[in-house]
């Protein structure tokens, strides 16, 4: 990419990042109710999960949109919950699979939703990381 | 009647989003003639959830019916988030935004038109 990197993390390409988180949440969230609404007691665990994942997911959505001052904080502590949440998560399904008779968000790494919930952490961690400077305004970076 | 909807939607979508990919790539942002693509791609959805609607209160049957909507809705949120991304990123990142929009609308249809033949 030749274009430099933009100022605010929810601009340029950062908007990409917002939009995707943005269709996470709506996936989380809907895909969380909709289980708890018909079957809540086939796996309790999972379903708790799956909605946990979709709040997380809309916080970090609206945080990343922000992203100035206070947000950006938010931002981070949402997005670390989120590389936390599939990687043990992830690591649970398939050590004890037992306990999640049905698909979350955040299952086998994301499997069900192309690992989509493993890189865009990452990406939005990246994305925080590389826009920092604007944290402060007028600050020398 | 559902069948032919989720093609039509998805044959669209892809079109859409072959569309937008090919501006993203040129380096350049969302016209407006992209959205009103997309406003025909909403329309025929909003027909869609009507014949659903009709359809399931005339007898039709599926196991999920709560999950089938929750898609329904669902999807009627992604492209006007991409319409409303595109009037303030003026960048190629709208054309991004709006072929993942169409692509996520698209396959959204597979998984509708799996949970309708359920």
């Amino acid at each position: 990419m030749t274009a430099p990197s933009p100022r605010r993390a929810s601009e340029g390409f950062g908007r990409v990042v917002v939009f995707v988180y943005g269709l996470l949440a709506l996936a989380a969230t809907a895909r969380a109710l909709s289980q708890i609404a018909t079957r809540f007691d086939s796996a309790p665990l999972a379903y708790s999960l799956s909605l946990f994942s979709g709040l997380v997911y809309i916080v970090a959505t609206v945080a990343l949109a922000r992203s100035s001052g206070r947000w950006r904080t938010v931002a981070w502590v949402a997005i670390s919950i989120e590389l936390v949440g599939v990687l043990v998560v992830g690591a649970l399904s398939l050590a004890a699979p037992q306990d999640f008779p049905d698909e979350t968000v955040w299952s086998q790494f994301g499997a069900g939703y192309g690992y989509v919930p493993l890189v865009l952490p990452v990406v939005g961690l990246v994305l925080l990381w590389r826009t920092r400077g604007d944290r402060v305004p007028g600050s020398t970076h | 009647m559902i069948g032919v909807l989720t093609w039509l939607v998805g044959a669209l979508c892809l079109a859409l989003a072959g569309w937008a990919a090919w501006r993203a790539v040129r380096d350049q942002p969302v016209v407006l003639h992209q959205l009103f693509g997309a406003g025909v791609i909403e329309a025929v959805l909003v027909v869609q959830v009507v014949a659903v609607a009709v359809l399931l209160a005339s007898g039709e049957g599926v196991s999920d019916a709560v999950t089938l909507w929750g898609y329904l809705v669902s999807v009627l949120f992604v492209l006007p988030a991409a319409a409303a991304a595109s009037f303030v990123e003026r960048t190629r990142w709208s054309s991004v935004i709006l072929a993942l929009a169409a692509l996520t609308t698209g396959f959204l249809q597979y998984r509708i038109l799996v949970l309708w033949l359920a």
